[in-house]
């Protein structure tokens, strides 16, 4: 047998792919990442418009960079370098009695108090301890009970668990008992509790669903939300848009010393008595390796190695996994920047969310259920070019908006009339808080998520490559029996965001897996 | 076209024949459909068995055909040998796992070609096989309400089948499998462990075959029979039967009730060196780890049957039951399958005994009864493999 090529391959060059690539370079492996597209970054990447214009094509805030993969991987250092700024939340209302969130508290956009500043301070107090407690197990595999108490593997990864317990019962009894009550439920109930129903309440609803297929009243989606609350539940605005996270993460890898390939994807997997030996490219070339991790969602790593290499069960398993994307990317140039009824210049920067409550966050998700284009949508958008001039040339902007409860199987297919309709239906939607904005739109970009699906390869274009509901969370992420990123073959491992913890530019599958490939001794 | 019985229960084409002939009326259920426990009495129907010869309705069998440019690589992902090695028009025993390694059904596989399978199974199978056969080119077709078969078993079964026109059969080695007439197919095949043959009909043709057999059969002894006689030959045999010696890990309720087939025995029908197939891997690991259970056929001094009882090592500690218990009136002794607990029943196999308990005229005894493992078949005997068999 000739020595492989390399220590470990990985199929695509997305955030949770460069991070694991540059954790196992950084322990002396030789790495290969192969990507598809012409450049790295999978989501997180910018598109570039006529006049040289820069917008996030895809992802275009940071919500959940997890602090530990910044420290190993040197993101924001000189190795890597990536700069942020926090960005306020504004929910916007039609009689211009905007919410805004600003370190995770609550006020009105012309400065004053929001009536419900404390409400909101406890709630979010709540969530954000209760979020941080379950990201303890964000950053390892998840605990299981497979193999019963023998080994000390096991024992170790029951000690984590353990150690949740022991800081559930320190909150103390009042805290312990709502964690437990809420955990389960759904947020609309969670947070009309303590909110009125207004663009506060909508905001958060609309946290707790983005790129989810739920409604803020469906079952699950307060662990959502705590998800969504992971680091403090804040948005930061990368300089240099979404590409510069790419960049720094790609930068990170190479550092590490792992090699990238673009412009041609991998055609399949190649295995060896049940055992991971490398890839073919799509044009031929075989690599070979002794380990391969996909960042590319559950199913589709499960194709390229060959159904025949799994479990009947685990193939039904992921056939049925829920993965319908909804969130839809609309990318307005605009001739000039917009007016946003009662928004100051500093709060018109800011994440402008259109959610003006929890109700109207829960009815905008009933079309998607019926494969139907949303008429009211939850719009998340964001005008990079006001915080960064650079960006944009001769006075022009770009909107970069997330338009939630968009179907991926819309009935009757996503054609250029159904982008048309949905790009018409977003700026209608934003025409009521700013008036006129329509017509200042140049040029547009319409991404459904079956466009998503095409670009990036996320199944279904969702966000978190599959549903972060409780049946595919933790111990079950992306199913039963795969939750510690070993899939199928011997060597052949998970990488992304459809593994435990999950979806957002966090970089923990991706690290996560290759302690854990590290941690088995396969290479 | 099926007709339904009042207790709810489907009959089968041979029904009518089976009807004339009970004097018993005893009917079980199986699979669903109505099926004699026995047709007379089951001392006649067992001595038909191993002195003459008998017939058994076994079209309630479950029947998949399984067929496609990828029938081969189907069939190789679901069973634990080799199906490659099978040859065209052969038959073999097979076992089928989950994904923890723990049996599904066990049954025989006929085969046509590289690209044409049935399976014939006690357990319905139809959406496993379905799943099973996701992402391959290949077609699984429900045979069960179509296809009617028959074994004829016993020591003059050739003799009969020569008189019926059907000599042919004479080159047929066992496990051989050939289409001998338009629409009759028969496999050397049984669950006796003797001479016996399996014929298969579309069901039209069931009861025409039936009448066919029948006609000749007068001179070699032929009777009809049901489960209960069967069971006892294939006790003798050696052979497991499903929800019996194992229970089919799909139909078990309760964790952990699921055996594996090394620990049913079948270490030899699980082919490691195939490639991928269901349950490989927790095989694997449960050879490395070493198995819980070991099924094993056993010898119980006495004649009282101990079905169901409990053994002990050295008197004291349980360690394994009895799945299956009969006397054997041909070899005339006291036999059974059992399970052990590991290592009883592999590395330690003395100072076995069974618990029995005996009904002396109203008055009951518990006595501790010698065990000991046997590793052959109860009944053996080389007219079962003669080839061609010789006439009776």
């Amino acid at each position: 047998m000739t020595t492989p090529n390399y220590d470990a391959i990985v199929i695509g060059a997305g955030h949770n792919g460069l991070t694991a690539a540059a954790t196992l370079a950084r322990k002396g492996k030789s790495v290969c990442v192969i990507e598809k597209n012409a450049t790295a970054g999978g989501m997180a990447r910018n598109t570039t418009f006529a006049n040289g214009i820069q917008a996030p094509e895809i992802a275009h805030l940071l919500y959940n960079l997890h602090p530990k993969v910044k420290k190993e991987l040197g993101l924001g250092s000189v190795r890597a370098p990536l700069e942020v700024r926090d960005l306020p939340a504004v929910s916007l209302s039609e009689d211009g009695n905007h919410a805004v969130i600003r370190n995770g508290k609550a006020e009105l956009a012309d400065g004053r108090p929001h009536p419900e500043t404390a409400p909101f301070g406890e709630l979010m107090r709540r969530l954000t301890l209760f979020a941080g407690l379950l990201g303890q197990l964000s950053t390892k595999s998840p605990p299981s009970l497979e193999d019963g108490l023998a080994s000390l593997d096991k024992l170790t990864e029951l000690a984590g668990l353990a150690k949740l317990g022991l800081d559930l019962k320190r909150m103390g009894k009042k805290d312990m008992r709502e964690f437990l009550r809420v955990l389960l439920s759904n947020a609309y109930d969670l947070i009309l509790d303590d909110l009125e129903d207004g663009p506060l309440a909508g905001a958060l609803a609309a946290d707790a669903v983005r790129g989810a297929f739920a409604g803020p009243r469906s079952p699950g989606t307060v662990f959502s939300l705590m998800y969504r609350l992971g680091q403090g539940g804040g948005a930061q605005l990368p300089l240099g848009g979404m590409g510069a996270v790419a960049a720094a993460f790609e930068t990170a890898a190479r550092a590490a010393g792992a090699e990238i390939r673009t412009g041609t994807g991998v055609a399949r997997v190649l295995t060896e008595n049940d055992r991971a030996a490398g890839v073919v490219l799509e044009d031929g070339t075989e690599i070979s390796a002794r380990a391969v991790l996909s960042n590319t969602g559950p199913m589709p790593a499960m194709i390229l190695a060959g159904a025949e290499h799994y479990d009947v069960e685990a193939v039904r398993r992921m056939r049925n996994q829920r993965c319908k994307g909804t969130a839809a990317k609309v990318n307005l140039v605009l001739n000039s920047a917009p007016k946003f009824k009662g928004l100051s210049p500093e709060l018109t920067a800011g994440r402008l969310l259109i959610a003006s409550s929890a109700t109207y966050v829960e009815r905008a998700f009933n079309p998607a259920k019926y494969g139907e284009m949303p008429e009211n949508p939850v719009i998340e958008a964001v005008i990079p070019s006001l915080s960064e001039p650079g960006l944009a040339k001769d006075a022009q902007h770009v909107l970069s908006a997330v338009v939630s409860s968009v179907p991926y199987a819309l009935e009757g297919g996503w054609d250029e009339a159904a982008r048309e309709s949905l790009a018409a239906v977003t700026i209608a939607t934003l025409e009521k808080y700013a008036p006129g904005i329509g017509a200042l739109v140049s040029d547009c970009q319409v991404l459904s998520p079956a466009c998503i699906e095409a670009r990036t390869g996320a199944p279904g274009g969702h966000w978190h490559h599959a549903e972060m509901g409780i049946d595919q969370i933790l111990t079950v992420r992306p199913a039963n029996g795969m939750a510690h990123y070993r899939f199928g073959p011997e060597g052949y491992y998970l990488c992304g965001a459809g593994a435990h913890p999950g979806g957002d530019v966090t970089g923990l599958a991706g690290r996560n897996s290759a302690l854990q490939l590290l941690k088995d001794g396969v290479i | 076209m099926t007709k339904h019985v009042p207790i709810g229960l489907i009959e089968t084409p041979f029904q009518p024949r089976l009807e004339a002939l009970s004097t018993a009326k005893s009917w079980t259920n199986w699979a669903g459909y109505v099926s004699p426990a026995m047709l007379d009495t089951v001392e006649f129907e067992y001595f038909a068995i191993r002195n003459q010869c008998t017939l058994f309705d076994i079209s309630p069998m479950h029947k998949y055909r399984i067929t496609g440019p990828d029938a081969l690589k189907v069939v190789n992902r679901l069973v634990t040998r080799d199906a490659a090695k099978l040859r065209d028009g052969r038959v073999g025993y097979v076992l089928w796992c989950d994904e923890e390694g723990m049996v599904i059904d066990d049954g025989t596989l006929f085969r046509f070609s590289e690209t044409d399978f049935r399976l014939c199974c006690q357990e319905p199978m139809y959406t496993w096989l379905l799943d099973t056969a996701w992402g391959f080119n290949a077609e699984i077709t429900d045979e069960s309400q179509d296809i009617a078969a028959l074994s004829l078993q016993g020591p003059t079964s050739f003799s009969l089948l020569q008189d019926a026109g059907l000599q042919v059969v004479a080159e047929m080695k066992p496990f051989d499998w050939r289409e001998i007439e338009p629409d009759l197919w028969v496999s050397r095949t049984g669950f006796t462990g003797d001479l016996g043959y399996e014929l298969w009909v579309p069901n039209g043709k069931a009861l025409e075959l039936w009448d066919r057999l029948w006609a000749a059969g007068g001179h070699w002894g032929l009777k009809a029979i049901g489960f209960e006689a069967l069971n006892i030959c294939r006790i003798e045999a050696g052979f497991i039967a499903a929800g019996f010696d194992f229970q089919p890990v799909h139909t078990a309720m309760r964790l952990g009730r699921g055996r594996s087939p090394l620990e049913l025995g079948f270490g030899k029908m699980v082919d490691f060196t195939k490639g991928h197939f269901n349950g490989r891997r927790a095989l694997l690991k449960q050879q490395e780890a070493g198995l819980r259970y070991h099924l094993r056929k056993i010898d119980i001094g006495g004649f009282k049957p101990a079905d169901g009882a409990l053994i002990y090592h050295k008197k004291k500690k349980e360690v394994g039951h009895v799945t299956s218990g009969v006397w054997s009136p041909t070899t005339k002794r006291n036999i059974a399958l059992a399970e052990f607990k590991a290592p009883y029943g592999e590395s330690i196999t003395d100072d076995l005994w069974a618990e029995v308990y005996v009904n002396e005229e109203g008055q009951w005894d518990r006595r501790l009864v010698p065990v000991a493992i046997e590793e052959k078949p109860f009944f053996i005997n080389s007219r079962a493999r003669a080839t061609p068999p010789r006439p009776f």
